[in-house]
């Protein structure tokens, strides 16, 4: 709870030092292209085509499919896009997009096209650049405003480990324990994976 | 829902006050009301340790349940090293056999965690799932929702009050109760809102309000200051289930040869976890590094938290705003609260005792903190003392029954009969008080 709410706080926070909101046509006119879309896996209703489109994609490298279901699988996107319209205040929505949009600016400017255009390879080179600068500047600075990747990952891990998949699969449950072991070895507890909750 | 953390006030509680020359004495002692915590206690399933601490008696406990294994850790430390207990929270959980049979359709806790929720099992005492349904069987019980009562009706004549009224929350119409007997359990608030909008010839001040003291005195605990950490080891050890449920550290300030710069003292509730996902945000990984990672359960992390008693005092107050209405058209209420000295002195121990303690046990990255933001009475969400008892009707508003003075067949039997806070989350007092006071009014009934 406290987790949430400290979210909540500093997306607050990060929204006063953003500024205005951006331009959605201004966003899709940049993402005219020739090239085939990849495929959008829900039907969006926060986001436009291409907004779903890239967070779609980054959540899916952030959690892809290995020999368990990956955020795609999960239906992770379509979480993240229901998620921003319920439960976002309108200063946390604008955020969220406008650090998408300079995400995007980002990519264009190191491959000379939209992130969701960008081969698999590049985006996973994205990603992981832009994380791993992100996380070193919220070490360095925890006042700083939260820039879109680690918001992405928050809600995608969120909305991952909270779904059946992550929750059963990667994770382990039991809805209904019926009791509380408090100390025991790791081994016999379950099949020793973290619980989900 | 309510936290369930359930604990008696003992002597040195019921004393505090006399000993203390603060406020006004309780008109009770421990020995009078035990018969009540342990008849309520039998009724709702209260599950804990028994310890044998003069400052925190035991109630009649169905089974503990277990610590984890870092929360042992410091419960061992703690009593090497400073002497002090740590014991499972007393909680009102079915833990095992409730020992009676007037709640059949109650199941036992199957530690899922979702509490919030309401539980469907019966696992945790609420009125929904346990003194509803008996006041249902009783047949002597007409519920009725959507229901505000905002005023007594009192009659001049017989000196006595005579009914409630009603405004209800979705039609918006009013309509009158009588009755012989009043019981309000309206919360601290509620029942003080309803007294002070009470006003007659007799009563100008608010219902029962002839010693002025009605609206003062309010207490709460002050929370939101302790300290947390990480511990090291234990990597592998682990836990089945989901205990709703954490530790507690009874008081040791102010007990014994213990002398502070500050009055009474605090309990800690807190505990230990290990982190999961979450934490992983944080974290260089992403991926299938990320997946795995999240697959292996995290660090160890125990935190504590103070409960501090509040003083009771006059200037901490609330008044009925005739000016401001609410969606009702009814009243408001205007608080005048603040912490004082004494709380603020306590807090600096709540701090360094709990990063103290955690420390000695071997915990890493131990940080303390007071959160501004909780420096407020009310944010302890156990208001209490608006309408205190006390022996003397001249600086109380209800006898040792819970009784109004000046009104004989009105009780009043939530926290604001409070005469002083105590340190542990007060419902089981309310409860047990409650309990005995509707048995004093059935007998005093009888004798007519």
């Amino acid at each position: 709870m406290n987790q949430l709410i400290d979210r909540r706080e500093a997306l607050r926070k990060t929204a006063l030092l953003m500024g205005a909101a951006v331009s959605a046509s201004a966003l899709t006119g940049i993402l005219q292209g020739c090239k085939a879309t990849p495929e959008l896996t829900y039907t969006p209703v926060f986001f436009n085509a291409d907004q779903a489109t890239l967070v779609s994609e980054v959540a899916d490298i952030i959690i892809p499919r290995t020999d368990t279901p990956g955020a795609k699988d999960a239906g992770v996107p379509g979480f993240i896009d229901t998620m921003l319209k319920d439960c976002y205040a309108k200063e946390d929505q604008d955020n969220f997009l406008a650090g998408l949009a300079s995400f995007d600016e980002e990519a264009k400017t190191a491959y000379g096209d939209s992130f969701i255009y960008c081969k698999p390879e590049q985006q996973l080179e994205f990603v992981t650049k832009v994380h791993a600068s992100a996380l070193t500047e919220a070490k360095a600075n925890r006042e700083a405003k939260r820039p879109f990747i680690l918001m992405a990952k928050e809600l995608t891990l969120l909305g991952f480990f909270t779904s059946e998949p992550g929750a059963t699969q990667v994770l382990q449950y039991v809805a209904v324990p019926g009791s509380y072991k408090g100390c025991i070895p790791l081994a016999e507890a379950g099949n020793g994976k973290t619980w989900a909750t | 829902m309510w936290g369930r953390q359930s604990y008696r006030l003992g002597d040195m509680d019921f004393e505090a006050n006399a000993k203390d020359g603060i406020a006004i004495d309780w008109p009770v002692r421990y020995k009078e009301i035990a018969p009540w915590y342990e008849y309520v206690e039998t009724f709702a399933g209260i599950s804990g340790q028994a310890e044998n601490l003069p400052q925190l008696p035991d109630s009649k406990f169905l089974p503990p349940m277990d610590l984890n294994c870092v929360e042992k850790e410091l419960k061992k430390s703690m009593m090497d090293k400073f002497g002090r207990m740590l014991t499972i929270g007393r909680v009102a959980h079915v833990t095992g056999p409730l020992g009676h049979n007037q709640s059949p359709q109650r199941g036992s806790c199957q530690y899922r965690n979702l509490c919030s929720r309401g539980c469907p099992y019966g696992g945790y005492f609420s009125s929904n799932a346990c003194t509803l349904p008996s006041g249902e069987r009783s047949g002597n019980m007409t519920l009725r929702a959507n229901s505000i009562v905002y005023e007594l009706i009192y009659d001049e004549q017989k000196g006595k009050a005579t009914g409630v009224k009603v405004l209800d929350s979705e039609t918006g119409e009013t309509v009158e109760y009588y009755a012989k007997v009043i019981f309000l359990c309206a919360s601290t608030m509620g029942s003080a809102f309803i007294m002070l909008n009470s006003v007659s010839n007799r009563f100008p001040n608010g219902f029962g309000n002839d010693s002025g003291e009605l609206g003062h005195n309010i207490m709460d605990h002050h929370l939101g200051v302790g300290a947390g950490g990480q511990m090291e080891g234990f990597e592998d050890q682990y836990f089945y289930g989901r205990r709703a449920n954490g530790v507690y550290i009874p008081r040791f300030r102010n007990i014994g040869k213990d002398k502070r710069d500050y009055l009474r003292g605090f309990g800690y509730q807190g505990g230990g976890s290990r982190q999961s996902w979450s934490s992983l945000v944080a974290e260089m990984s992403i991926g299938a590094d990320l997946k795995s990672a999240a697959t292996t359960p995290g660090a160890w992390s125990i935190g504590l938290g103070g409960f501090g008693e509040i003083l009771p005092d006059h200037s901490n107050q609330v008044t009925i705003n005739r000016d401001l209405k609410d969606k009702y058209g009814l009243p408001t209420l205007l608080f005048d609260t603040e912490f004082k000295d004494n709380d603020y002195k306590m807090r600096i121990d709540m701090a360094n005792d709990a990063a103290e303690m955690l420390e000695a046990a071997g915990a890493k990255n131990v940080q303390s903190y007071d959160r501004k933001s909780q420096h407020g009475i009310g944010l302890g969400i156990h208001e209490m003392g608006t309408a205190r008892m006390g022996k003397d009707p001249k600086t109380s508003v209800l006898n040792k029954y819970n009784q109004v003075h000046a009104c004989k067949n009105v009780f009043v039997t939530d926290g604001s009969f409070m005469t002083s806070a105590a340190c542990v989350n007060p419902s089981l007092t309310y409860m047990a008080f409650t309990a005995r006071a509707a048995d004093y009014a059935v007998n005093e009934l009888k004798k007519r």
